[in-house]
């Protein structure tokens, strides 16, 4: 039995069941409590169209140019991951393709995935899409990873005409797409997988 | 073993039952031993836990965090030369020069997500955590701090900053010398401190000893 269904809901914060008409905040924490999170899959969509939107210019502009005496060279996301690769940083590398290129699109696919079979009451296993909602929400962070990475390049390096490092456009438009793809993947509850369940699991 | 609740009776006591956070199922509250924790056996979230010397260890883990985070914060983190020329940063620094060459964006996030927020999170705990070890009166004011502590936490990100900047010192190891500073390992540190108290936080003894206090 769902908690909705015994007119129960549950503080997402700190889990004290209240009645499900009440209208008072949780009487433990102060939280605002919903049975199911407030436009759970508009929310999702939203976040989740910004986020892809922004990952295209984040992939198009460069992310760093390094400005040095041997010359001037600007790297986009993947050819920062392919010079890695040309000076032998075959692990560093496959790090930075992993987060910033992998773990972007896999979310894009699985949490639109996610919003779809929701909408449309597909028949896949629950348990698959509930574990794949919770993976997202864990790897999602990791993205930030390169922009961490020229932060530190850029402020660490300023050795003036030796060398200069100084940060794309590309990298805010990464970042902006990391934080509303995990504002997505937090929008979207989980709870809504379950809802659509037949008798049967 | 956990079971579920199927049916209900209006006079049924709601401080017995729990709701699995993830899918909603309804379940009886279990009286749990020491160092055990309850699953949803439908969806597999936890749903109940009970860790041992909770309160104790996780203080002690929150206040070795604000320490650590407070040298790191001050002393120099990296150092970089290169055809003699020295420049040593501190992450205050590296905000610093973000923001002073006209990076404001990156230099706000930096600061947000490895300075701000995590400093936040490890003061709200440690608040939270030694009003009820010194057994003061819970105030509301404390489970809202723990709250947020608990809403903050997917936005403190001072691992993944740790791994961004090893990235970044295998990227220019070929262009200049570095070192690591106090603060770089003291960071590093603070990262496992914080595995620790994700470890040792047990949110349900949490909120019921801030609850037993009013």
């Amino acid at each position: 039995m769902n908690a909705r269904d015994a007119g129960l809901k549950v503080c997402s914060t700190c889990g004290v069941l209240q009645s499900l008409d009440s209208d008072v905040p949780c009487r433990r924490c102060g939280a605002r409590v919903h049975s199911r999170k407030v436009h759970s899959l508009q929310r999702t969509w939203a976040f989740l169209i910004v986020g892809m939107l922004a990952y295209i210019p984040a992939n198009v502009f460069p992310i760093m140019m390094t400005k040095s005496f041997t010359g001037d060279r600007s790297d986009t996301i993947f050819s920062g991951v392919m010079a890695l690769t040309d000076s032998g940083s075959h692990f560093v590398a496959f790090i930075i393709f992993f987060a910033s290129i992998v773990i972007p699109v896999a979310k894009f696919v699985i949490v639109s995935s996610l919003a779809l079979s929701i909408q449309f009451n597909w028949d896949t296993s629950l348990r698959t899409r509930h574990r794949l909602h919770h993976l997202t929400e864990l790897i999602g962070r990791w993205s930030m990873i390169d922009v961490f990475v020229v932060a530190v390049l850029a402020a660490l390096i300023q050795l003036g005409a030796i060398l200069t490092i100084i940060p794309g456009v590309g990298i805010n438009a990464f970042a902006l797409s990391v934080v509303f793809t995990m504002l997505a993947a937090s929008s979207l509850d989980p709870r809504l997988l379950w809802d659509g369940e037949k008798d049967v699991y | 073993m956990i079971t579920r609740v199927e049916t209900l009776s209006p006079q049924q006591n709601t401080e017995n039952l729990i709701a699995c956070s993830g899918c909603d199922l309804l379940y009886a509250r279990q009286d749990l031993q020491v160092g055990e924790f309850a699953r949803c056996d439908r969806c597999s979230q936890v749903v109940q836990t009970c860790k041992p010397l909770s309160i104790d260890r996780s203080l002690a883990a929150v206040l070795a965090g604000l320490v650590l985070l407070l040298i790191s914060l001050c002393l120099p983190f990296l150092s970089l030369s290169r055809s003699g020329i020295e420049s040593t940063i501190s992450v205050l620094d590296a905000v610093v020069s973000l923001w002073d060459s006209d990076m404001r964006w990156l230099g706000l996030m930096t600061l947000g997500f490895i300075v701000l927020l995590p400093l936040i999170r490890l003061l709200l705990l440690s608040w939270v955590l030694w009003s009820i070890r010194f057994e003061h009166k819970a105030r509301q004011a404390t489970r809202v701090a723990f709250r947020w502590s608990v809403q903050i936490e997917p936005w403190a990100m001072a691992d993944i900053f740790m791994v961004g900047v090893v990235v970044s010192l295998v990227k220019i190891s070929s262009l200049a010398n570095l070192e690591a500073g106090l603060a770089f390992w003291s960071l590093l540190a603070l990262v496992g401190v914080m595995v620790i108290v994700q470890m040792t936080l047990c949110h349900d003894t949490v909120w019921n000893k801030l609850e037993e206090r009013t």
